[in-house]
Formats: C-alpha cells, structure tokens, sequence
C-alpha cells in the first residue's frame, strides 16, 4: 500500500507540473533537434515551407490531444486533484455487509483423523448514524471414520454465536443489547474468528469466563477513549441473564474488562473481572497482554484466567518472515508461531474445562497466498496425566467480504 | 517427564528470544527525536482544531488562494499518513492488513470494529479516511 501511495504521489505530481510543462519539454527538445539539422545541412528554400507547415501540423495535433486529455481526465487548473481532495467522511453512508470465513481443518490427534469443515457468516447491518445490529452464526462439522463404515462421518452444527444491536451513545460509549460474545480476556472477541487466530486450535483456557456457549445475553456499555496524547484507554461492562436454550445458553453474571493501550508502543495490557451469580458465586480474574513491536513483524500475545473451575495461561509469539535476507518472495508470506500454554484444574469440577492439568505445546507455519488465503500447519504436543499426545493439524482458511448494496459513494 | 521439560525450555527459549529480539530490533530502528515529527504531530493536533485555529503558513510570498490549496493537500497528506499510522496500529494487533473495500463498505466495517476492538472515535475517522482514499 505504501507503494502505492508512493506511485499516487508521483502521478498527482505529474498532474500539478501538468501536461503542459511535459508538452513544452518535448517541443523544446523537438525544435533544437530542428534548429541543429538546419544548422549543419542547409534545406532547400522549396522544402523549408513544407517542414514549417509538417511541424506546426505535428505540435498543433499534439498539443489539441494533450489539451482535450487534460479536460477529460484532469481536473481543471488551480484545483486539487482527486487525491488530495478531502473526503466528507459524513457523506458516506454505511451499507449492510456480508463477511464470511471458511476453513477446511484436518487435525490428527493421537491417531485418529477428524476433518473440519466450518463456515462463518457475518451480518453487518447499518441503521442510521448510530445503530449497528450484527450477527455471527456457525456451521461447522467434525467428521471422523467410523468402525463398519467408510469414509467420515458427523452432523453439522448450527450455532447463532452472537447478535447484538449496538447504539453508539457518544463517541465514548456503546450500548449493546441481545446475545454478545463474553468480554472476558482477548480471544473470545477478537482473536476466535478463524481467518485471524494463528493457530487453529483454541487455547486451553478460553472456556473459562466466556460462558457455556462463548456467548452471554443481556446488556453491555463499552467504549474506548484517549486518555493523553500517550495511550488510550478501552472499557467494557457487561450483564447477563440466565438461559437454557441450547444452543443459544448462557449464564447468569456480571463483569467487566478494561486496558490500555499505548499506541507509540503498540502494546495493549488489561484486565477482566467477573462474578458469576449463580451456582458457587464465585469471582473469575483474568489478565492479558499483546504487543506487536512497530520495526518487526512479531506479535506477541498472552492471556491468563484464573477461576474456581481451573486457571491457566497461554503464551503465543507469531513472527512475519518479511525481514530474512533471501527467497523473500516466498518467505515474506510465510509466518512461524509458537505458544506454550498450562492448565490446571480448579476445585469445582465443570464439562466447559479438561478434566485433567494438562500442559501443551504448539508450532506452526502459516503461508498467506493472498488477502483472506492462508494455509495453515502446526504441531503441538499435550502433556496429560492420563498420557502425552501429539496434535497434528493443517488448515486452509478464506476470507471475504461482499458489500451488500451500491459500496462506492453516490 | 525430561521430554516434557526439554519441549517447555525450549518454547520458552524461542519466546524469550522472540522479546529480546523485538526489543533491540526496536532500540536499534527507533529514529531520534526530530523537528520533523514533532512539526507533523503538532500538525496533526492542529488538524482537529476549528480552522480559524489552525496555524497559519509561514510562505508570505504565497497568495492566498495557492496558500490555502498547498495547506489543503499539505493537511490531507497529513491526515492520510496519520491515518495509515493508526490503522497498523490498531488493526495490526489483531489481523493482517485488509485490502481496500468499497467506501460504504468500509465505513460499516468500521463501525463494526469500533464496538468490536474499542478503538477510539477519534481513530476510527482517521482509518476511514486512510482506507477510503
């Protein structure tokens, strides 16, 4: 993109010095080209009439087609062009879109193959200035070889993750209301969708605090602010209401997450905090913490939980080979991670979380072929009291996004 | 159990490498503090400011029309470059750079983000007008 900014750049250039400036070069060149012929082989007066004739012909046709060019594709003289001219970001209307990612996951763990197809849909509807209703649903399926049969076999699962209406109050706040994914650390929210998490598996701790089906339904007000010219600050305060309809349940509790991030340094820290307000009442923490350095391209992120169900951590460091000296064409899409995570069981026994402490580690090779294409690799191997196990998984995820009405401005 | 420990020194190894990597590469890179992006940032400040409060040029010899248009594009590049800046800040952490979509598009793919990753109004105009242009 910043090349393309660049070529821009030289072409409003271009346009600002102007046609005119690139016409009178080339006739300058073209009549001292003239003027030296003349002066070292004399013309006959006869022809001299007709070469005057030929070039006025010649520089009148060139300079008519500079002219009607630079009506037709310039804007008029003492005018900015279109790239410099100010956009009135007020006038673009917002139009309902249509996001989805695919993916197509082959996982073998401890032996046995499953193949996961999963399809996501993501509905963007504007209303007005201030209203935004989205919604996200799965269709996802775990198809494994059955004993007798051939061939995989599963059902698909329909899931509605969230749908929410969200009213942005003031630039500070945003109410939400409906089903919303639980604000408890980063991943549930932002790091789950499968085009953007770096590994296909979920970390070991994510069902802690998100609730039974990742979702909770009830009301929210979150926002984000600049707090100094040094570091912003982001909040979000929710409640939910106790449910039971599958697969759309959830739990009745209460909580909140806020962080700071440093925009200079790229590095975001926080908290979140939850009371559950049903079964043993007990209080979730948790804490995350992301950095991307401005001059490399590293992500690191982490995450811990702690609750009465169990607590754990995951560590997760994602590096872009942009920077290796050679076979950059092939190596500048190619990303390598690692994530160590650690899980221990709590007092309270829960079917959301592994039965069982369990330690895991992971690697993986990502190669992005385009926007949106990634295919994806990874090992990890899983420490369990019952028995170590290795996870094998490659991926194919897609991306794309479809505008649901006229997308350029009018 | 030797396994188990070698795996875990090892993973830690390569994040601890990963961090001290980052942060020399980022000690190394960090340019001084120079009048440039000091008079860019002050630039910038200045752009949310009404327009009767923006700085004046110091070009006397411009006329007003031509000093007004330099300072038009002169800001819009500004805002663009401020714009870009705070899309890899904030869209980064999460994602890898998405092309351009269509400008409404774009605008409720932000307003998505805006509730979604808690950026800040301020941000979100600056991304809109960078990914928009």
């Amino acid at each position: 993109m910043r090349y393309l900014t660049k070529n821009s750049v030289a072409l409003a250039q271009a346009h600002h010095g102007g046609p005119i400036a690139y016409l009178c070069s080339k006739h300058e060149t073209t009549v001292s080209a003239l003027s030296n012929r003349r002066r070292q082989t004399p013309i006959p007066t006869r022809h001299r009439g007709w070469l005057f004739f030929a070039t006025a012909l010649l520089l009148q046709a060139l300079s008519t087609g500079q002219v009607f060019a630079q009506s037709a594709d310039s804007p008029p003289p003492n005018s900015q062009s279109s790239y410099d001219q100010p956009q009135d970001l007020e006038a673009i209307k917002p139009v309902p879109v249509l996001q989805t990612s695919a993916a197509f996951q082959t996982v073998f763990d401890g032996g046995e193959t499953h193949i996961h197809p999963l399809l996501t849909p993501v509905v963007l509807v504007p209303f007005g200035e201030r209203w935004l209703f989205e919604a996200r649903g799965t269709f996802e399926s775990d198809l494994v070889q059955q004993p007798g049969a051939s061939g995989f076999h599963g059902v698909v699962q329909k899931e509605e993750e969230y749908a929410q209406l969200d009213f942005i109050a003031t630039p500070y706040m945003t109410v939400t209301v409906g089903r919303f994914l639980t604000p408890f650390g980063i991943f549930n929210e932002r790091l789950y969708p499968v085009w953007i998490r770096n590994l296909a598996s979920d970390p070991l701790t994510l069902p802690i605090g998100i609730g039974p089906s990742n979702a909770s339904t009830g009301a929210m007000i979150r926002g984000g602010f600049k707090a100094n010219g040094h570091f912003n600050v982001n909040y979000a305060v929710y409640y939910s209401t106790l449910s039971t309809a599958s697969p759309m349940d959830s739990n009745r509790l209460a909580g909140g997450r806020a962080g700071i991030f440093i925009p200079k340094a790229r590095l975001e820290i926080g908290g979140s905090y939850q009371h559950l307000l049903q079964d043993d009442h007990s209080n979730l923490f948790g804490f995350h913490m992301a950095w991307q350095p401005p001059k490399l391209p590293l992500d690191l992120r982490a995450e811990t939980a702690r609750s009465s169900v169990g607590s754990g951590y995951w560590a997760e460091t994602a590096y872009r080979l942009t920077q290796v000296p050679f076979a950059q064409n092939q190596l500048r899409h190619t990303q390598v991670v690692a994530r160590m995570q650690q899980f221990f069981t709590g007092p309270v026994p829960a079917n959301s979380v592994l039965p069982v402490s369990t330690n895991m580690f992971e690697f993986g090779v990502n190669y992005y072929f385009m926007d949106g294409l990634r295919a994806m690799s990874s090992y990890g191997r899983q420490f369990a009291p019952q028995g170590n196990g290795n996870v094998w998984t490659l991926a194919l995820t897609y991306r794309f996004v479809t505008p649901l009405g006229r997308g350029e401005v009018q | 159990m030797t396994n188990r420990k070698a795996v875990f020194a090892g993973t830690l190894a390569l994040i601890a490498s990963s961090v001290v990597t980052a942060i020399a590469q980022d000690q190394k890179n960090t340019p001084p503090a120079s009048n440039p992006v000091s008079s860019q940032g002050q630039q910038v400040a200045a752009l949310g400011a009404p327009a009767n409060h923006r700085p004046a040029s110091t070009d006397k010899s411009a006329s007003p029309r031509e000093d007004s248009a330099a300072s038009g594009i002169h800001d819009n590049r500004a805002l663009r470059l401020e714009g870009e800046k705070r899309f890899q800040a904030n869209c980064g952490r999460c994602h890898m750079a998405p092309p351009k979509f269509p400008p409404r598009a774009m605008a409720t793919i932000l307003r998505h983000m805006r509730v979604r990753a808690l950026i800040t109004d301020e941000d979100r105009r600056l991304i809109l007008r960078y990914m928009t242009e």
